[in-house]
């Protein structure tokens, strides 16, 4: 399998980053804030490897974000009002996410509209439901009732692994959160799915070239449709793990995230082009920018700081990418023509 | 239905297409006044149009970025930095003119370095502003902090936003002025048919001579002129300068107004005029529905819906 | 009697008030190969969709090996064993060759993962049968476009087509690979596949096909044996009486090689590192040069430099005796010169835009006063050029877009023409045109000839070099090799010389 030299850049990047924070910032490199980094990011992690999907297909879903929020009130609602178990309500969460999305491709497809106009409409439209079933205004009291299922609740948990494999005698290991573990196995799953299935082809061709994709007789409807509903899926699950974080959901969860996971997919190399990327850039440009976030806490820097620092880096990131593909072009002409 | 039926539909959905912001201004102007007879009153009309001068601006003056196929996401912070710098040059005792001039170089100055970025170095659009969005609001908020900066002592300032001039707010008259001057630009100068050009085919606008990517970077300029002329009004009427002006949501509005308009987000043929009419369609609608006492929720979801159909709507006439 | 591979009868669509394609009736017998020809509008496109799935007919019914098949979807057709290569790229350009061979339908096993070693060794086997050599891992837009090709035509054969289209394959080809093609085209013939080449380039057609349908005004007007048929009938056919005739008068025209004597642009040494060298040609007022060559022979990157969208890198240029070296297109176009890119489309057009707006787009200044942009004197300057042109139809206002390709092609030398450029530089100007339009080209180019413009005229289609030009030259592998009067060489003697001989 060819390795994309964007994709060494982006693990050197993480390896200047994790070296040089571990040595100056007080602090970086213990157990705790290993921690926050895997418990703060995973699911920004799955945001981002939601979003890589839509993206592939030259698409955008600027409302992963919202489906966040929908998902959160969903399980607020369903715990809190309906007391519905966490059994139940875990899967109506992940189903309501991923209609969601799918609702976006089903815009793109049959109304005809611009990924990024669909999911814009989208965007007002959940947070307008999110505000229409919100729980917390709808019921007195509830803004201060914590969620206590224990399906839900246990998602928000801290697994000790250095521990059992005695590796916690040596240094102190951090304890790695469920969420992390959840992170990693949708990774193994999605990366699987994209380059070893035929779905995931259909859907690196659809990006690549959309009416030769038709042509071939790949469903492109189909295909744009599930890209979206898997972005609606991960952003169910990043939502769960948010309100099991928060035990409760506010009218503001997931405010701004589609940004970040925009951001962390394209400094993970997945091209807006299309037809570029995988799932190992996504999750680890979001620790990329999980690194840097912490790094720069610790070293004292300020919020306001850190957010040019972000911008200034996916410049950077799309930046470089642009570099690699004006190299590509100019082998392939001189190679004939 | 019989053969003649189903070819006059197409036909009247093609003669409907371009007509239908006006026709669905009008219909939703009749309904409301019928629902709710107070929307018609001048008070509630002019107040429409002072509320959407600032969004009005913003999408006028970021229309011939979205002919050119881009997107100018770092209109809100630029709203609020052209709002905080006026505030620092009015507080160090400048006059009113440079005090103007200040805050809106600022924000064409901001344009500019998007558009330099994006024409010169070839970045896409989305992201470029996506970046200069957190550049420009960290930095905003390292010049202006969280505090509310008051404008209480200069009434020249103030009267920018809130003053009245025969009866009609200052605001729309500064709005009007900006919407004829991009029309003007449009329809008359060459800078107008050049950026229908580079939105149609940059690369065969180029080959015909023209300098397309300084034509780039100036639309983005214009787009960060209108964001930080409309942050100063907007630090006028409320009398505060705060950083955290322009919040996340505002882009998307102004892009919605431009898209609503006609303008296609790919680029291309687009219009100011048509802008207007999305601007005033959103306005109307969210007028309407306050003054219907429509809740938050509900308001936010038939923005939403009134997105879709209205780009269905001119899907289908393509 | 063989059983026909593809039966289309009485084959019609209509769109609205258009009638694109009427009653048409094409046979394809195994180990046939059937040239398909037309002028733009003539409805060879049409058919050309509706045998692939990728509209439905309004009438008609399409029968593969004796039975009638659903008509209107790709996959179908696909299944059935009918492929087209495109005359555009059908390729996902990120992807590999051995994945794009397999586009849509790759092996699977279970839970639809993708079976990459059956994959590998199915297109192995294909590359071995068939003689061609490509890098299966490679990313097909690292490719250059000659083996991009290949892999679209690996794509077809993949899929153990029984019927072949080709639109218009040797667009971008060289002599060499155009009889590389002919060869592998054989070779299916000789397997019992049926071809259909859609071309215009008759010399093609007479290499390799053994019948000939001839299409115009949405009809199938002829079908023929190409043993008992020639070139000046089948033109004939294609364009009905009067445009016939308009062609060959075309060809009878007097040569002014070296023009009226003064040189407009001279070229001493001019090189560009791995691309060309040593090319030095001077170019004269009120005369017509081609230069025409294969593909490789780099004379479209020559062209860039002389216009300013590329530089070149050692020589000289001189302008009327100025030294130039053009960093831009802005520049060149402000020393007298217009360039028609071969590509209309992609660097020549604005579609969506009108014709006026089109034509005035290089000479805006013309219609500026102060910051003002004057629609008027725009429109007026629009309706004299499309008069002077013939352009149809000629309303101003009309999106280019609408245009047919000859139209569209002369709208494109009318933005030029506004310039009154003393140089005009055309790549390729009669691709894609249709026979009618190209004659009016051609005229138009000797109208300006005429005039005391020099023009200087790029061509791979030898026929259009030898109706054209008042001088010839010779590129190969990046060097003109030699300059020849019109009136003293002959088609065999530019064809050898193109081949690298050296006389």
């Amino acid at each position: 399998m060819n390795i994309r030299p964007a994709t060494f850049a982006l693990v050197g990047f993480f390896a200047v980053a994790m070296t040089a924070f571990g040595v100056f910032a007080p602090r970086f490199a213990s157990a705790s804030n290993m921690e926050d980094l895997m418990g703060g990011f995973s699911f920004i992690a799955i945001l981002a490897m939601g979003e890589a999907f839509p993206i592939l297909t030259r698409g955008i879903d600027l409302s992963v974000g919202a489906i966040v929020a929908l998902v959160g009130m969903t399980v607020f609602d369903l715990s809190l009002i309906f007391h519905l178990p966490g059994y139940i309500v875990l899967p109506a969460a992940l189903a309501a996410g991923t209609l969601a999305g799918a609702i976006n491709g089903i815009l793109i497809v049959y109304v005809r509209l611009q990924p990024f106009i669909a999911t814009l409409a989208t965007l007002a439209t959940y947070r307008g439901i999110v505000y229409a079933i919100s729980g917390r205004q709808l019921v007195e009291g509830l803004t201060t009732t914590p969620i206590t299922d224990k399906w839900i609740v246990g998602l928000e948990n801290y697994l000790d692994i250095g521990g059992p494999l005695g590796i916690s005698k040596l240094f102190q290991t951090p304890w790695v959160p469920l969420s992390f573990l959840l992170m990693l196995g949708l990774f193994a799953v999605l990366q699987w799915v994209l380059l070893l299935s035929k779905f995931g082809r259909s859907v690196l061709t659809v990006g690549g070239n959309a009416e030769a994709a038709r042509l071939a007789g790949i469903n492109t409807g189909r295909i744009i449709i599930a890209a979206y509903a898997i972005s609606g899926f991960c952003a169910a699950v990043a939502g769960l793990l948010l309100v099991a974080r928060l035990t409760t959901s506010t009218e503001q969860l997931g405010f701004g995230m589609e940004l970040s996971a925009i951001a962390a997919a394209v400094i993970g190399g997945v091209s807006l082009a299309g037809g570029v990327g995988s799932m190992f850039g996504p999750a680890l440009g979001a620790f990329l920018l999980g690194v840097i976030l912490l790094g720069l806490t610790l070293l004292q820097v300020s919020q306001y700081v850190q957010q040019i620092i972000t911008g200034t880096i996916l410049l950077a990131a799309v930046g470089y990418d642009r570099l690699l593909f004006l190299r590509r072009q100019r082998r392939a002409n001189s190679s004939g023509g | 239905m019989s053969v003649a039926q189903e070819a006059a539909l197409p036909r009247l959905m093609r003669r409907i297409g371009p007509n239908a912001l006006p026709i669905a201004i009008i219909v939703l102007v009749i309904v409301f006044a019928i629902a709710q007879p107070a929307f018609l009153k001048p008070d509630n009309l002019i107040g429409i149009v002072r509320q959407v001068a600032l969004i009005g601006i913003m999408a006028t003056c970021t229309t011939f970025v979205v002919m050119t196929g881009g997107v100018d996401l770092s209109v809100g912070p630029v709203l609020a930095m052209g709002g905080l710098v006026a505030y620092f040059v009015l507080a160090a005792g400048m006059s009113l003119p440079i005090v103007i001039l200040a805050g809106a170089a600022t924000g064409f100055a901001i344009g500019l370095v998007n558009g330099a970025i994006i024409a010169f170095l070839g970045l896409p659009p989305i992201i470029v502003t996506l970046a200069t969005l957190s550049i420009v609001r960290g930095s905003a908020l390292i010049v202006g902090g969280t505090d509310q900066h008051l404008i209480n002592d200069w009434p020249e300032y103030s009267f920018i936003g809130s003053g009245n001039v025969l009866g009609l707010p200052f605001s729309i008259y500064i709005f009007a002025f900006v919407a004829l001057v991009m029309i003007f630009i449009q329809r008359r100068t060459p800078l107008g048919l050049l950026v229908a050009a580079i939105g149609d085919n940059e690369r065969a606008a180029y080959l015909s001579g023209h300098r397309t990517r300084i034509t780039k970077m100036l639309v983005y300029g214009i787009s960060g002129f209108g964001a930080a002329l409309a942050g100063i009004i907007q630090t006028s009427q409320v009398h505060t300068a705060i950083a955290i002006y322009g919040p996340f949501g505002t882009e998307l509005d102004v892009i919605a107004a431009v898209v609503l308009g006609g303008t296609s987000i790919m680029g291309g043929k687009g219009s100011v005029a048509r802008t207007l009419l999305g601007v005033f369609f959103l306005g109307i609608v969210n007028d309407g529905m306050n003054i219907l006492n429509v809740s938050v929720d509900i308001q936010l979801i038939a923005k939403g819906a009134v997105i879709v159909v209205a780009l269905a709507l001119a899907s289908w006439e393509r | 009697m063989d059983q026909p591979l593809l039966r289309g009868a009485g084959l019609t669509k209509i769109y609205g008030n258009l009638v694109a394609l009427n009653g048409a009736d094409i046979t394809i017998m195994p180990g046939e190969v059937r040239a398909l020809i037309g002028s733009n509008g003539a409805g060879k496109s049409t058919l050309i969709k509706l045998l692939t799935g990728a509209v439905s007919p309004t009438l008609g019914t399409v029968e593969i090996e004796g039975e009638t098949v659903p008509l209107g979807d790709p996959r179908e057709m696909i299944r059935r064993g009918v492929a087209c290569i495109y005359q555009h790229s059908n390729l996902a350009p990120a992807m590999s060759v051995l994945d794009n061979i397999f586009l849509g339908r790759q092996p699977t096993g279970p839970l639809g993962v993708v079976n990459v070693k059956q994959q590998r060794r199915e297109a192995e086997a294909l590359l071995a049968r068939h003689g061609i050599d490509l890098d299966l891992n490679a990313a097909v837009a690292s490719l250059p476009t000659v083996k991009q090709k290949e892999v679209e035509i690996m794509k077809a054969l993949a899929l153990d087509a029984r019927v072949i289209l080709m639109d218009e394959p040797t667009g971008w080809l060289a002599a060499s690979e155009v009889a590389k093609l002919h060869t592998t085209i054989r070779a299916l013939k000789a397997r019992g596949v049926g071809v259909v080449y859609i071309s215009h380039i008759l010399d093609e057609i007479f290499a390799v096909c053994d019948t000939i349908t001839i299409m115009r005004d949405g009809r199938v007007i002829a079908e023929r044996q190409v043993a008992d048929i020639d070139r000046a009938r089948v033109v004939h056919l294609m364009v009905g009486e009067k445009l016939a005739r308009e062609s060959e008068q075309a060809s009878q025209h007097k040569r002014r090689p070296r023009g009226l004597g003064d040189i407009r642009m001279s070229a001493r040494s001019l090189g560009k590192r791995g691309v060309f060298s040593d090319v030095s040609f001077d170019l004269y007022a009120g005369e017509i040069l081609c230069i025409t060559g294969l593909i490789g022979s780099k004379r479209t990157e020559l062209l860039r430099t002389l216009f300013g969208s590329d530089r070149f890198d050692s020589g000289t240029l001189e302008i009327e005796g100025k030294a130039v070296s053009f960093a831009t297109p802005r520049r060149a176009i402000a020393s007298g010169i217009g360039f028609v890119p071969e590509d209309r489309h992609r660097e020549g057009l604005l579609l969506d835009l009108s014709v006026a707006e089109n034509l005035a787009m290089a000479s805006l200044s013309r219609f500026r006063t102060g910051i003002l942009l004057r629609g008027k004197r725009m429109m007026e300057a629009a309706r004299r050029m499309i008069d002077a042109l013939s352009i149809q139809p000629p309303e101003p206002n009309r999106p280019v877009r609408l245009l047919s390709g000859g139209n569209q092609q002369k709208a494109l030398l009318g933005k030029w023409l506004n310039l009154s450029p003393r140089i005009i530089i055309l790549d390729e100007p009669t691709v894609g045109v249709d026979v009618g339009a190209k004659a009016e080209i051609y005229t138009i180019l000797r109208r300006e000839r005429d005039r005391g413009a020099a023009v200087l005229v790029v061509s791979s289609d030898l026929e259009e070099v030898m109706t054209v030009a008042d001088r010839i030259g010779v590129m190969v592998s990046g060097t003109l090799t030699s300059l020849h009067d019109a009136d003293a060489t002959d088609i065999q003697q530019i064809i050898r010389e193109m081949g690298g001989a050296v006389t």
